[in-house]
């Protein structure tokens, strides 16, 4: 079921494989070294074995063994002198390929002008020594997530790219091992320039890459003989043992499918009686990608320094986002990081994202065992979906370009139009319902929605309610901030062409849908009826009023009005927004409905619009979640199958199924 | 004062703000006025102030500090931009000034694991008080003391807090910056496993089987305690939703502890913060207070308002810190 | 501060808040025709009930919670339980433990006489309101005391993990042992720290102190070979000769009337002087080289014995003292084979005193049959020399009371904040003694 492909070619010819002494084994760092890499291996350090730079084999662990179950490391005395007679311990090489924290960019804000300056990243050459094959698996996945598009993060890129890689094979197991399930081991079969396998005095040795057949040809050659048949068959005895010692713990067949239909399983709520929620699990995780980024500043309020550092689902803060969290009870965070990692990351990527190297299981302070929960929640069934095979594009987290304020306009008390000119030109080959990340140094950057293309550059309507987007709707004509965009996809016009359009909207919710109305008003001969229903806090909250007022008698829009408070003076509709077409006599059968506001008014409109005749295919809304790079790389926005930013905003109620309006998604 | 953070934005009404003084932040306008002052505690927050060695005389010039009677012996009695308030409520007299205060300050940040959480000497919450005062002390006439050791939001609204014993000076640099640049703080309400695990930090609990508070405590410290291979106390307090009866079930199913000894490993210098409270008084109370006298659990019912409509307030009770409230930026 | 006058030669002087000391304290002078009436230092504390709260709790956590007592020698506090501790059960530590735990009290000395003279002190004499407001005038000079500060600061961190509080000090030696590169960072600037100390025995040494003779009763620690931190004897400059344990043989603690705290005085009822004047005048012989010949430079070993505002110079010369003897174990360093021995709990009396900055700090704990506390005395230094602080006061007070108020108050806060008071560690007031009676 693995995108890894496990293959089994014949691998007890002796032909072009070699003995190495173990003593030779500091012959491969010292060769490794001089080629001017920092050399990460095994080391023992506080109770573990413990991934560290290394400069001699005399640091790599000698005659140590471990024993692992939920909750429990511990190290034990071997009686021989291996160096790898133990398995994956606490690091996983993420640490090296993906850092824990890492300067993405600086900013700098003087007067009106800001700049923004990506930090140059420069690796140094890298060699990992032993790597195991759940390990090579785990490269694999993040190769995926983070290397094969449609975004790439570069830096993981360069890091990747620059490592030599010995691998190791597993000739030991431990209870919390289930690369057998998983498809990703025990056995190394590619993804390695050379590969070990510990014998009694010394290892079998394997080339993998023509960068490893160069070292055997050069600097090694004096290290090595050629392996005999009682060596290599010695070998594949006890990888074939530790196989058989592992078993499969996890049968994994149909996991995705019937996990993702237990969203409701009573298991979610009992097992967050026990999970303290402190996200060991994902950092120790091989394969969790998510990630945070943190500003610093200075105190003149000039300079500002974006720190990107390791995340996790599990933190109160992830997904959070102006009136509070998307996961906000326990059993929610745990649903989502077992159902990604075991479920929709096929559907995002088109592999699993476990590798059954133990860690969570090993690590997870409480001792709780993800495959227990898995056979408890969802018993399998066979059925496999269809990897997304799509291009890499290279984009960064960084790479902000500058704007200026040409124009802004007060909507209401609180919420501003920026008109910005000066972007990014791919901004004009932007569609209806992007958005763009904006940036102030200093300020976390946030995600807004484009509410106009102009000739040269877009509107941006934001309402002040934090510090950050006071900051810009502080902004004045000549101050400049940072765009990163356009990102996301679009709202379907071309599936209005012909047919009614019924846009339901509230609050600051009009701004992503403005640019529709502009578009559909330029070519109005195209579609149907064309009715807007908005609903405002006060009349006092209504966009665009002036717009709206041409929309409706040159742009042959219905347009339809209603507030929640109203005082004497005004003389349309109080009450939510449904209310404004619940008794309209319009059918929906040939309609296509675009909405946009408050996830649980978009719910209630949802429901009406079905209720009406609208089919789920036809129903279109926009979503909210937490963003922090916009490309589906720092995990934020990742709900069920979709990353937020990435794959929407803009959904289908077909798409969202039964995962829309479900609370700790 | 343009320039400053505002607190949450749901504030803190009814209560007279003096922003007449320190208007405008930077550029030869006058600096925020900043005072320290202390309740019960041990000095060492405040310390932390006057340990930012290399900003010390930089902060100087961003902010005027114009009441900090350990570092100075100019005084003011307010008002105040900002007022950082050490230690816990502890006599009649904190009761009387901590609302005379809260009216001279603008903003007002709680330093440490006494203000925010009652501190050490909220151990004493489980046990008898006037029998404890009268048993020890032979004239108890000069002891002026409350039956309880409360932190600061049990009294007065609280703007930001800065949780830990002692304080990071790192946060606290943040926090300063903050605030004089106009932007939030970005604290961190994660827990010290994941400072642990993003350092590398071998985990004490699984690999020594060392109980370790680190997974409900909120991060802050560098995950110090691990990082010196001992398992962490809790000093930063309990973070978000800290799933504190799940650890203390765990550590006594796995590591042959008794309710009892668990109980004790709560009982440190955070104990009078949810749900490190109820813990401990479900696991039996302190085994101190049971030895004096104590009923073992904490006695109910919050003090009179000290002339303050906000006290007694559900939203500022300990546990929950107006600091995680999240702004409409939704960060 | 007030100085009401009812009658014409009757003053009384009141301190409302002392400043610049660390806790809160008060000071009530009452002066009548040239007479003091009554000479009185209160303290504000809140009482925190901590020979109470360390009721029943195990050796390993008193010393995390005694730290609590005081932010600014939570190391002094941790030392005297550690050393109890270990009298008492017998522990014997790894030798480069005990040069750990030296290397750890030079980093808690160098920060906290660094503060006091810098930031506290220091404004004093040159009069300012704060060290703020030298920098103004003198920033170099402040920058260099903050420079100090940081390297003890810095010791502290990478032994103990943070300057307040830390956390690895456990009976039987450290949770976790530094390793010999973790000490590099601390070489040049301590190389620097060492010359900006000199400087400061140089700038104190050319201070101007008023004139106050007197020849109080001093004890502190004294050890045949080193500069007193966790181990010699009590000593005294009139005879006493206790083992680190036996404080309460010659001592005892007395409640005062109209104060929160205890005070301490000989089993005859006098005052006596703790602190680094104590420490130069019984133990200058066993100090560093370096400083012992930059105390010798300045002549003034007998100033300091005679006035108490020349502890600012002594305070100085220990600076001095416990940056070059940082510098020593730095370079010795060898990481210990077991960072930390095993021990077992021993029920009896566990008693020890070291020496904090302010002075010695004793602690006596009664240990039960299960190793838990049962009943707890801990007398820092501050309430030790409140008896002498006061005497001082009705000594000096004549001398103030023809001056302008202004000059008069300032005179008095210098005169205390000579003593380094830390009113905080001063409010124990829980005698579990008493308990028992």
């Amino acid at each position: 079921m693995m995108t890894i492909e496990v293959t089994r070619p014949e691998r007890t010819t002796t032909a072009g494989r070699w003995y190495l002494e173990r003593a030779g084994l500091d012959a491969l760092v010292a060769a490794l070294r001089e080629d001017g890499r920092t050399v990460i291996g095994p080391t023992v350090a506080d109770g573990a074995v413990v991934l560290a730079e290394i400069h001699s084999s005399a640091e790599m662990p000698h005659a140590v063994g471990d024993v692992q179950g939920p909750g429990r490391y511990r190290l034990t005395k071997r009686d021989d002198a291996r160096v790898f007679g133990y398995v994956v311990g606490p690091t996983s090489w993420k640490r090296w390929v993906f850092p824990p924290d890492v300067e993405l960019s600086t900013g700098r804000r003087t007067g009106h002008r800001v700049e923004f300056a990506p930090t140059a990243s420069h690796p140094t050459k890298l060699a990992f020594v032993g790597v195991r094959a759940c390990e090579l698996a785990a490269f694999g996945v993040q190769d995926r997530v983070l290397d094969a598009g449609p975004f790439r993060d570069a830096d993981y890129a360069a890091r990747r790219e620059s490592a030599f890689v010995v691998a190791v094979q597993c000739t030991t197991a431990e209870l919390t091992c289930f690369c057998t399930s998983m498809g990703t081991g025990p056995e190394v079969e590619h993804g390695f320039d050379i590969a070990l396998t510990e014998l009694d005095e010394g290892f079998l040795l394997d080339v993998g890459s023509p960068a490893g057949q160069e070292l055997v040809d050069g600097k090694l050659a004096s290290a090595l003989r050629p392996a005999t048949p009682v060596e290599v068959y010695t070998a594949a005895a006890d990888v074939a043992a530790t196989r058989a010692r592992i078993g499969d713990p996890l049968p994994t067949a149909g996991l995705h499918d019937r996990l993702l239909a237990q969203l409701d399983n009573p298991r979610w709520a009992q097992v967050a009686e026990r999970c303290i929620t402190c996200g060991n699990c994902t950092l120790a995780c091989p394969t969790c990608f998510c990630t945070s980024v943190i500003q610093k500043t200075d105190m003149e309020g000039i300079a500002a320094t974006n720190e990107r550092a390791w995340d996790s689902c599990f933190s109160p803060g992830f997904a959070r986002v102006a009136g509070g969290s998307f996961r906000s009870r326990p059993r929610d965070r745990y649903r989502q990081w077992l159902t990604h990692k075991f479920g929709t990351w096929w559907d995002q990527f088109g592999t699993t994202g476990c590798v059954g190297c133990g860690r969570c299981i090993t690590w997870c302070p409480v001792g709780i065992d993800v495959r227990e929960e898995l056979m408890a929640i969802a018993p399998p069934v066979a059925l496999s979906p269809e990897p997304i095979r799509v291009e890499p594009v290279a984009a960064s987290f960084n790479d902000f370009v500058v704007a200026q304020v040409v124009a802004t306009r007060q909507e209401t008390a609180d919420t501003v139009t920026l008109t910005l000119a000066g972007a990014d030109p791919a901004f004009s080959k932007g569609n209806l319902g992007q958005f763009a990340m904006v940036a102030i140094p200093g300020f976390p950057p946030l995600p807004i929605s484009i509410s106009r293309f102009t000739v040269d550059g877009i509107e941006l309507t934001i309402r002040g309610a934090g510090p950050a987007t006071k900051a810009m709707t502080a902004l004045k004509v000549g101050d400049q901030l940072g765009l990163r965009g356009p990102l996301g996809n679009n709202w379907p016009i071309e599936r209005a062409v012909g047919r009614d359009l019924v846009i339901v909207s509230g609050g600051i919710g009009l701004a992503p849908l403005r640019p529709v109305i502009h578009a559909l008003a330029a070519d109005r001969r195209r579609f149907g009826d064309v009715r807007l229903y908005y609903g405002a806090r006060t009349p006092a909250d209504i966009l665009y009023r002036e717009e709206m007022e041409r929309w409706a008698s040159r742009g042959g829009i219905e347009v339809h009005l209603t507030v929640d408070r109203a005082g004497p003076e005004w003389e349309g509709r109080v009450g939510v927004v449904t209310q404004l077409f619940d008794q309209a006599t319009w059918e929906g059968a040939n309609a296509i409905a675009f909405v946009c506001g408050p996830e649980r008014m978009m719910q209630a409109t949802a429901n009406t619009l079905a209720g009406r005749g609208v089919t789920p295919t036809r129903i279109f809304v926009t979503l909210e979640r937490h963003m922090e790079c916009g490309i589906g790389l720092c995990g934020h926005c990742q709900m069920g199958k979709y990353f937020v930013c990435r794959d929407g905003p803009v959904f289908s109620l077909l798409q969202l199924g039964d995962t829309f309006g479900r609370e700790g998604i | 004062m343009a320039a400053m953070a505002h607190p949450t934005e749901h504030g803190h009404g009814g209560h007279a703000h003096s922003n007449e003084h320190g208007h405008a932040a930077r550029g030869g306008t006058p600096r925020p006025r900043v005072a320290v002052v202390k309740f019960a505690s041990c000095d060492g927050c405040q310390l932390t102030i006057l340990d930012l060695e290399d900003l010390l005389l930089e902060l100087s010039e961003h902010f005027e500090i114009v009441d900090f009677p350990e570092a100075s012996s100019a005084r003011s009695n307010g008002p105040y931009d900002v007022l950082f308030v050490e230690g816990s409520v502890s006599t009649p007299d904190h009761l009387r000034r901590i609302g005379e205060l809260r009216k001279q300050a603008r903003v007002l940040v709680t330093i440490g694991a006494c203000a925010t959480s009652g501190g050490i000497q909220a151990l004493r919450n489980w046990a008898d008080h006037d029998a404890y005062r009268a048993a020890v002390y032979p004239t108890p006439e000069f002891v002026e003391s409350l039956a309880r050791a409360t932190p600061i939001a049990e009294h007065v609204p609280v703007d930001f807090e800065l949780r830990g014993c002692p304080i990071s000076p790192d946060q606290l640099v943040e926090l300063l910056t903050a605030l004089v640049t106009g932007r939030r703080p970005q604290l961190r309400d994660e827990a010290v496993c994941m400072e642990c695990k993003r350092r590398g930090v071998v985990c004490v609990m699984s690999a020594q089987g060392i109980a370790c508070l680190g997974q409900v405590t909120q991060t802050g410290c560098g995950a110090i305690c691990p990082r010196m291979g001992r398992g962490c106390y809790g000093c930063f307090g309990p973070r978000e939703q800290a799933n504190a009866a799940g650890l203390a079930r765990y550590l006594q199913a796995s590591g042959e502890r008794s309710a009892e000894e668990v109980g004790q490993l709560f009982a440190g210098f955070t104990a009078y913060s949810e749900p490190f409270r109820s813990t401990i008084t479900d696991l039996g109370g302190t085994r101190g207070a049971r030895r004096t006298g104590g009923a073992g659990h904490v006695a109910g019912g919050a003090y009179p308002p000290p002339g303050g409509a906000a006290t007694g307030r559900a939203s500022y009770l300990p546990g929950r810190p107006r600091m995680e409230g999240i702004d409409d930026d939704g960060r | 501060m007030t100085a009401a006058e009812s009658g014409t030669r009757e003053k009384i002087y009141e301190v409302d808040e002392l400043t610049r000391v660390e806790g809160e304290g008060s000071l009530v002078l009452h002066v009548r025709k040239g007479k003091v009436l009554e000479a009185r230092l209160r303290i504000f504390e809140a009482p925190r009930y901590f020979e109470q709260i360390v009721v029943e709790r195990t050796p390993d956590e008193v010393i995390d919670i005694v730290a609590r007592i005081c932010g600014i020698c939570p190391v002094a506090y941790q030392m005297s339980a550690v050393h109890a501790f270990e009298d008492l059960f017998g522990v014997k530590v790894d030798p480069e433990v005990r040069a750990l735990r030296r290397l750890l009290y030079c980093g808690e000395w160098i920060e906290s006489h660094a503060l006091h003279i810098y930031l506290l002190h220091l404004p004093d004499f040159l009069g300012y309101d704060s060290a703020i407001a030298l920098a103004h005038d003198d920033r170099p000079a402040v920058e260099r005391g903050l420079r100090m500060k940081k390297i003890g600061n810095r010791i502290l961190e990478i032994l103990g993990g943070r300057p307040i509080h830390p956390v690895s000090v456990r009976v039987g030696g450290f949770s976790r042992a530094p390793r010999r590169a973790d000490l590099e960072p601390l070489r040049a600037p301590l190389a620097a720290a060492l010359e900006d100390a000199k400087e400061t025995v140089k700038l104190v040494a050319g201070l101007t102190a008023p004139e106050f003779e007197r020849e109080p009763r001093m004890v502190a620690l004294h050890h045949p070979k080193e500069y007193p931190y966790n181990h010699g004897h009590i000593q005294s400059t009139d005879g006493v000769d206790l083992r680190p344990s036996d404080w309460d043989r010659a001592f005892r603690e007395v409640q005062v009337e109209g104060s929160m705290a205890l005070h301490a005085r000989t089993k005859d009822g006098a005052t006596y002087l703790l602190g680094p004047a104590s420490r130069i005048t019984l133990d200058a012989e066993q100090l560093h080289p370096i400083a012992r010949e930059l105390l010798a430079e300045t002549g003034m070993a007998d100033a300091i014995r005679t006035n108490i505002y020349w502890s600012v110079l002594a305070r100085a010369i220990e600076l001095t003292h416990a940056i070059a003897e940082a510098i020593d174990i730095v370079d010795g360093y060898r990481p210990p084979i077991e960072s930390r021995v095993a021990w077992t709990p021993k029920s009896g009396v566990a008693a020890w005193s070291t020496e904090a900055p302010r002075g010695l700090l004793f602690h006596r704990y009664e240990i039960d049959g299960r190793g838990r506390v049962s009943a707890a005395q801990i007398v820092p230094p501050t309430s030790q020399n409140q008896g002498a602080i006061e005497d001082d006061l009705r000594r000096f007070a004549p001398r103030i009371i023809d001056l302008p108020d202004d000059e008069a108050t300032l005179r008095l806060e210098q005169l205390i904040r000579s003593y380094d008071p830390c009113i905080s560690c001063a409010t124990h007031f829980l005698d579990v003694r008493i308990l028992r009676d």
